[in-house]
């Protein structure tokens, strides 16, 4: 029986129209925020600069890099590639399913609620609303959101695959499940928090658990919302604009099942030499390794597609996007395993090495694969001609060059960067460079970098351009077809004992089994555990010899049905997680702290963490002293061998903020003593570390004052914005609810402990004659009591605590404890 | 390709390549060997995974990264420690005076270094002051051209007082103290900072005596 349909082409359209329009709004974030760290100008002095001094700044809050640099990552992966992949996945997926979308209106909801969502962030994040985790800065109001509409997208999704005229699914198909099923297991949980008001919230995770849990989720953000999406993506549209088959439907099915299987276990590589347990970093060093291959059977199926077609590269702006996209994330996905090998990592982490290697997938991957999408869409979305393929081809050379440029220039600044960090004098006792040294020596390569993203940014405005032109020339047409209407049991009638009890899986289940207990169990015991998974391997493998069609068969079948095939991705994707996050929050947070307590914060320092969170500090300064010699010998304390970070140190911060970028130097032992009077007796809360209260005052007014060319903004609001005591009570209430061991307190002893520690505090400044420029008529106790309820006092409180701990009799990495491999180790000590 | 490709399920016999029946919204596959050496490499990083942890785990072949920056930095200790005991054997109050401030290239030797470690806090002109907008403000240090030393005022006091940094009963300016410049200068560069303290301030030194 046949029918005719029409497909819901509008709201491609629509997906696509704001896939380009946040695209140039992230792009042109992201130029300016490489500039700013250029020119320290760039954060808001520039107004005062083109307005003649008509509006007198040195810096606006909203336009300093730490609250933009978030809203940049945010508009280019959730509002550029996210209603990219939407605009891809529905007009895939209708045609790959013979159906129209299930539900107008869900389409509908889906479109407007993700572009509000947009909207809503775009006004939060640069107010200084934010979680302080990356990529997961958005409020929890907004998180809500997101899973909401996220779950409408889901079930528009699933609701056209169950009404689909198709009997299998076809490999894009496949992708999509992944992303849809993926993305909300990492969302939900990295941004599980306890809402201490409309706009703030802390995260029930906190040190090496918010850490671990961030980049299991960061890291596949990356693998589930920038690639499995655009797999899916490549496999539907790059044949149909080469017109050949793809190359290896069995690299797809292997490719397939590795990547999402693999890829979750890679997200400790972002933690590497830093206090994480060794069996953490081991896992995600060499599951990163392992993600190399299937990673590249992706590309090797879209480029090997293109054999035959290779001259269309000439012609056809759309293929030359596509292989230029596709070739990018070889190149990228080569780099990633590179750089999560923990010697590689010691030298390019926290440098711009990594930002490099992020872009030349965000740009190279993501923006040409967009780019081929819109140019094929385009026409065939008006019902027309591109409008001009010679601007197309403009778009190609420029873009190009663009990151050609950034990604190189990057590749300089972080290796040289990271080269100087870790040179040491002739006779080995001191550091060559001072950290500011390093930074100024690869401004060169900031300013290419920035003119490659302007080169990148003004392509994409091409295309913006010639999609538009195109339109205009154009109809909005939705396409119709006339389709084979499917008999009910020609799909969807697999029984689940037959998907899930069958014996690939069974074979494939319990060797995972044993490798885990291999990993897991004692001395001995795990070694029995290695041989039991060896065997079962190879009589998985005599097994697929022997009855290869019954395997194959299984599989045919399991995309004959949707449920049961999402079900086992789900399983696929969970394991990773639940095997390096779970262990770590049964045992590891009161047992694991390597013999250092992290002191607890006063309600002033708290106040202070929320600012520095707030700012989005953590997007250039580290508190990470990681294993490395240079690393101690620059941020540890003279005298202490072990001065690396601890696990303790950082037990009680939610979130955790080792950071993933130094622009700047690590914060970890900025902190000090409480301080005394001159007469030998103690203060009562205030602390001096590294530097004094008036060092900070003065860089925090003016950075370049206390540290010549640096390239930090100035924070003259922090001088007039006054700290948020109201709220401290119901935040240390929460911070007690998930966890954090705060002394019993009303709300009178919150305000008295704020009041004394701030006075402390403002007095040292008073004392050491400190000039608030704007102020000049405040003077002694007028600008004392102006200080103590400022913001920057209690910053300053905060960064003076920084690195306090308590020491508590050292633990014994020897004795053994289930559930910390780690604990295992035969070691000469243990002996 | 000239040649109609064969069709039909799988893939079977060795070298066939299939393309596949079933065509998707006219996209068709293909159903190719995988290429050896991406099995190659996806196999190998399996088993390097095993070799690897095993090695780890099962031998003493690699330190734990806590127990090797121990072992470096404690090697950085001696040998700074051994620096120190070097500089200081060749090092005292009339040497100091008669030798190192003698010498045109120590001195500005350790003018540059001042210039960059010490201006912050003592001032360019060792006063501990800078001038803002008229006036003078007082930088943390303490004034190093007041003829007062604190802390001892020969020059075996003053190297010593940058080496290791404030001494643990002085109360800091507000907390805050010197740091000790010896660990991230060494011994020399402090020395040569001693010496142009000295060639700055003659006065205060003029009663030690050669040897």
């Amino acid at each position: 029986m046949t029918a005719t349909i029409t497909y819901d082409d509008k709201s491609v359209r629509h997906f696509m129209i704001a896939s380009i329009f946040w695209g140039i709004v992230g792009m042109l974030v992201g130029v300016l925020i490489a500039t700013q760290l250029s020119r320290w100008e760039m954060n808001g002095h520039w107004i005062e600069i083109v307005t003649f001094g008509a509006i007198k700044s040195d810096g606006i809050s909203f336009l300093t890099f730490g609250r933009l640099r978030p809203l940049h990552t945010n508009a280019v992966i959730f509002a550029f590639v996210g209603n990219m992949m939407f605009a891809g996945i529905y007009y895939s997926t209708q045609r790959l399913c013979k159906v129209r979308t299930a539900s107008d209106l869900l389409s509908k909801i889906h479109f407007w609620g993700w572009q509000l969502i947009i909207v809503a962030a775009a006004i939060t994040l640069p107010a200084g609303f934010t979680r302080g985790k990356e990529y997961a800065e958005l409020i929890w109001p907004i998180n809500i959101a997101v899973v909401v509409i996220w779950v409408v997208f889901a079930v528009n999704f699933f609701w056209t695959l169950a009404k689909r005229n198709e009997p299998s699914l076809y490999v894009a198909l496949w992708f999509y499940i992944a992303t849809i099923v993926t993305v909300a297991m990492l969302y939900i949980v990295n941004h599980l928090s306890l809402p201490t008001s409309l706009v703030h919230s802390y995260p029930i995770f906190g040190g090496l658990q918010d850490g671990l849990v961030q980049w299991w989720y960061g890291h596949n953000a990356v693998a589930f919302f920038l690639t499995t999406p655009i797999l899916g993506i490549m496999y539907y549209f790059l044949p149909k604009a080469a017109n050949r088959p793809v190359y290896s439907y069995r690299l797809s099915i292997i490719h397939f099942w590795s990547l999402v299987f693999i890829y979750i276990w890679a997200g400790p590589h972002h933690l590497l030499n830093t206090a994480l347990p060794q069996w953490l970093q081991y896992l995600g060093m060499l599951f990163s390794l392992m993600l190399w291959a299937p990673s590249w059977g992706g590309m090797l199926n879209g480029l090997l597609t293109l054999r035959g077609a290779w001259d269309k590269l000439r012609t056809d702006p759309v293929i030359k996007f596509f292989a230029a996209g596709v070739t990018f994330y070889g190149m990228a996905t080569f780099e990633g395993p590179l750089l999560a090998i923990t010697k590689v990592n010691a030298l390019s982490h926290y440098t711009d090495w990594t930002v490099g290697h992020v872009h030349s997938g965000a740009l190279g991957w993501n923006g040409f694969m967009a780019a081929g999408l819109f140019y094929w869409l385009a026409p065939r979305l008006w019902k027309t001609q591109l409008w001009s393929k010679a601007l197309a081809n403009m778009h190609f050379w420029i873009g190009i060059t663009g990151i050609l440029l950034y990604v190189v220039a990057l590749w300089c600044a972080g290796i040289m960067q990271g080269l100087m960090l870790g040179q040491i004098n002739p006779g080995g006792t001191t550091l060559k460079y001072e950290f500011i040294e390093t930074l100024n020596d690869i401004q060169i390569f900031y300013w290419l970098r920035s003119f490659g993203g302007l080169l990148y940014l003004s392509g994409f405005i091409l295309c913006a351009f010639n999609v538009w032109k195109t339109a205009r020339s154009g109809k909005a047409v939705d396409e119709s077809v006339e389709i084979t209407l499917l008999e009910k049991k020609q799909k969807d009638g697999m029984a689940w004992g037959e998907a899930l009890f069958n014996d690939p899986l069974a074979h494939i289940i319990l060797a995972m089994v044993f490798v885990l207990l291999w990993i897991f169990l004692p001395p001995h015991a795990d070694k029995a555990a290695l041989i039991v998974s060896l065997l079962l391997s190879y009589k998985a493998y005599a097994a697929f010899k022997a009855s290869k069609d019954q395997w194959t068969n299984w599989h045919e079948r399991l995309i004959e049905n949707y449920l049961p095939f999402t079900v086992l991705v789900f399983v696929a994707v969970a394991i990773g997680g639940a095997v390096q996050i779970i262990p770590s929050l049964i045992v590891n947070r009161e047992k694991n702290i390597e013999g250092r307590l992290q002191e607890l914060y006063t309600p002033l320092e708290l106040a202070g963490r929320d600012v520095f969170v707030s700012e989005g500090c953590y997007n250039c300064h580290s508190q990470m002293i990681r294993t490395l010699a240079p690393e101690v010998m620059r941020y540890g304390r003279p005298g202490i061998a072990d001065d690396y970070s601890h696990l303790g140190e950082s037990l009680f911060d939610h979130p955790y903020q080792w950071g993933s970028k130094r622009t700047g130097p690590d914060l970890a032992r900025e902190g000090g003593e409480i301080a005394k009077y001159p007469d030998g007796t103690s203060q009562k809360y205030m602390r001096v570390g590294k530097r004094g209260n008036d060092w900070h005052f003065n860089h925090f007014l003016d950075p370049r004052q206390t540290s010549p060319g640096s390239n930090m903004p100035a924070y003259p609001w922090l001088f007039d914005k006054e700290t948020d005591v109201k709220s401290l009570p119901g935040k240390i209430a929460a911070q007690v609810k998930i966890g954090v061991p705060w002394p019993a307190m009303n709300q009178h002893e919150i305000r008295d402990s704020v009041e004394t520690q701030a006075q402390e505090i403002a007095k040292s400044l008073i004392d050491a004659k400190v000039y608030l420029p704007d102020k000049p008529d405040l003077k002694d106790d007028a600008l004392r009591n102006h200080l103590a309820k400022s913001e920057v006092v209690a910053l300053i409180a905060y960064l003076q605590k920084l690195g306090s701990y308590k020491e508590v009799g050292k633990d014994h990495p020897s004795s053994p404890s289930p559930l910390n491999p780690d604990s295992h180790r035969r070691t000469d000590a243990s002996n | 390709m000239s040649q109609e490709p064969k069709r039909g399920h799988f893939a079977k016999e060795e070298g066939e390549i299939i393309l596949r029946e079933h065509e998707y919204d006219g996209i068709q596959e293909y159903d190719q060997k995988l290429p050896n050496w991406w099995l190659f490499t996806f196999y190998g990083a399996i088993v390097w995974f095993v070799i690897h942890w095993g090695v780890y785990y099962y031998t003493d072949f690699f330190r734990t990264p806590q127990e090797r920056v121990k072992q470096e930095i404690v090697a950085v200790q001696q040998a700074k420690a051994a620096e120190l005991e070097k500089t200081l054997a060749t090092l005292d109050d009339s040497t100091l005076v008669h030798e190192w401030a003698t010498k045109p290239e120590v001195v500005s030797a350790g003018e540059v270094t001042y210039l960059t470690n010490c201006t912050a806090c003592h001032g360019a002109d060792l006063s501990a002051t800078i001038s803002a907008g008229g006036n003078k403000v007082p930088l943390p240090g303490l004034p190093l051209n007041d003829h007062q030393w604190k802390f001892g005022s020969k020059p075996m006091d003053l190297f010593k007082l940058i080496n290791v940094g404030s001494p643990p009963e002085s109360s800091g300016h507000n907390g805050a103290k010197m740091q000790a410049w010896g660990q991230t200068l060494g011994p020399k560069k402090v020395a040569e900072v001693t010496a142009y303290l000295i060639a700055k301030l003659p006065e205060d030194f003029k009663d030690i005596p050669a040897k």
